[in-house]
């Protein structure tokens, strides 16, 4: 089980890790993008870390809705607003009192997560956006066998898969985003959300790890 | 790639801080690119907001005024605003009467839209959303959410704007604007591509002797590749396209609206709009309002967007009641 406190350090490794590759992901971006990707991505981690020192008695459920909606509003291309998504969606799931995460309450964390974002993108895995990290970290959280309490290994699915989605997006053809217009050139570099949300979720995973 | 600019970093705010400076009277700047009617301050109504990529001009600040838009939130070139400025741009324009906020289908300005939408409930803010979806080269009428938004945005703010002027609810200016919007069309021709102004990008490329039914306004393809074709001719084929998927009948009245996608002359759009309604003369339809000229461009491209929407007396007096903005005045 993974109880509040945990749920905050796995967050903070997330912060860490966006952090300390974020001049990667603006070098990435800068490519195709305008290269800011790392600078909003350092705005949104400095904000997980600031939310989970400040976090009190809130539920998770809570502490995911405040923490995305404050994200939504980080400006910086729509890298804020689909982070605030993201994360706040991780929380749509929960119960107001569900403050020990089952391995099937992970999965149905990730699945709430993923319907959120789809909700209000189109994007498919293929298309060169975040959507190719999170759908397959999403799909490996749901088929990994675990015991009960191994919210562990959910986590652990999800980073690998979205490592993997966001490798695979250098093989994609942009189709969204300012990127969009540099069509086929764009093969041969990661998308630059693709990769900072796969380090999200291998944040998740070694924070959930350590224990 | 000629074009007269400066750092193309700044290509936005610098044509916006032009705009406002050529139209003191009609509008002004607000923070995050927000284009904002000037005499917003004073409306006693619901209020117009919308939101899109800068490049495309007239379109889409250049509406902004008095009988139209109140506030539009300008995106980087072709490129949509984030949702927060959006959301703010909701809050400062109700007057306590509500906000009816129009989007166009792309998908940027769709992402933006929805997670708009989401902040805005939950904020309780009193908002109602029309999305302008009329490309009929891209998908069925059945399947209307995969039809692009194109030049059709612009009448659909008249028709919003006049009826928000006459006092209407949210919930009536907004059905009046979607009652307009499902009934409107638009059908793109391309015989050029444009260069995107701060990559230098080309858009699409085309044949010297190749015209392209139904591109996008980013250069987006639409299927439709064939020899080019004389005005009358091409006319005869959009109209007629336009016609079948709307259903319009022998005896009923419509608006048509030529406009030039950048690079076409006005000489061209005339000769194109004669043929056009000479086309639906022979079918029975009377065009009882009009627009031709530009509205919405793609920067050099070459080309026009012909645009088609059934017409009752309602739609028809929104149409020509007044309104005072840059490139609309009625």
């Amino acid at each position: 089980m993974i109880d509040r406190e945990t749920f905050g350090r796995m967050l903070s490794a997330s912060a860490r890790l966006m952090l300390d590759n974020a001049d990667v992901l603006s070098d990435i971006d800068s490519k195709f993008g305008d290269g800011d990707h790392g600078v909003t991505i350092t705005k949104i981690a400095k904000l997980v870390q600031d939310h989970v020192a400040a976090w009190n008695d809130a539920s998770i459920k809570d502490f995911l809705d405040d923490l995305g909606t404050a994200a939504m509003a980080v400006r910086g291309g729509s890298a804020g607003p689909l982070y605030g998504t993201m994360i706040g969606g991780l929380g749509v799931e929960l119960g107001d009192d569900e403050n020990e995460l089952s391995a099937d309450t992970a999965r149905r964390m990730l699945a709430g997560c993923l319907a959120e974002m789809q909700d209000i993108t189109n994007a498919r895995v293929g298309d060169k956006t975040m959507m190719d990290a999170l759908v397959p970290a999403v799909a490996a959280a749901q088929a990994v066998e675990t015991s009960p309490g191994g919210a562990e290994a959910v986590f652990a699915a999800a980073a690998e898969a979205a490592e993997n989605g966001a490798r695979a997006s250098e093989g994609f053809a942009s189709k969204f985003g300012r990127a969009r217009s540099y069509g086929d050139a764009t093969i041969g570099t990661p998308d630059a959300g693709a990769v900072s949300t796969s380090l999200f979720f291998r944040g998740l995973a070694e924070g959930a790890a350590q224990r | 790639m000629k074009k007269f600019i400066n750092d193309p970093e700044n290509l936005t705010a610098e044509l916006l801080e032009g705009l406002a400076m050529a139209n003191p009277d009609i509008l002004e700047l607000g923070e995050d690119n927000m284009v904002v009617n000037k005499k917003l301050a004073e409306a006693d109504r619901v209020t117009i907001v919308t939101q899109g990529g800068a490049g495309h001009e007239p379109a889409i600040e250049g509406f902004v005024g008095e009988g139209m838009v109140d506030i539009d939130v300008v995106g980087d070139i072709f490129a949509a605003p984030g949702p927060q400025a959006c959301v703010d741009a909701i809050k400062l324009a109700d007057k306590g009467k509500g906000v009816l906020y129009i989007v166009l289908n792309h998908a940027g300005d769709m992402l933006t839209g929805n997670m708009t939408m989401k902040q805005c409930k939950k904020q309780g803010l009193n908002v109602a959303r029309v999305v302008t979806q009329e490309d009929v080269s891209n998908a069925t009428r059945e399947n209307a959410d995969d039809r692009r938004g194109l030049v059709g945005c612009i009448p659909t703010y008249k028709i919003a704007g006049a009826a928000a002027a006459e006092g209407g609810s949210l919930e009536e200016v907004a059905a009046v604007a979607q009652r307009f919007a499902d009934n409107m069309a638009t059908l793109a021709v391309a015989v050029r591509g444009a260069t995107h102004p701060q990559t230098g990008t080309l858009l699409a490329e085309l044949g010297d002797d190749e015209m392209e039914i139904g591109m996008g306004q980013h250069g987006e393809e639409g299927g439709g590749r064939q020899p080019m074709k004389s005005a009358d001719e091409t006319a005869a084929i959009m109209v007629n396209a336009l016609v079948r998927d709307i259903g319009i009948e022998p005896g009923e009245k419509v608006m048509l609206i030529v406009n030039g996608s950048g690079a076409t002359t006005l000489m061209e759009q005339l000769i194109v709009y004669r043929a056009a309604v000479k086309e639906l003369a022979k079918q029975d339809i009377e065009v009882v309002a009009n627009f031709v000229g530009e509205m919405l461009t793609v920067q050099e491209q070459a080309g026009f967007q012909m645009f088609m929407a059934r017409m009752d007396d309602e739609l028809l007096r929104l149409w020509n009641a007044p309104c005072n903005t840059p490139y609309l005045k009625k």
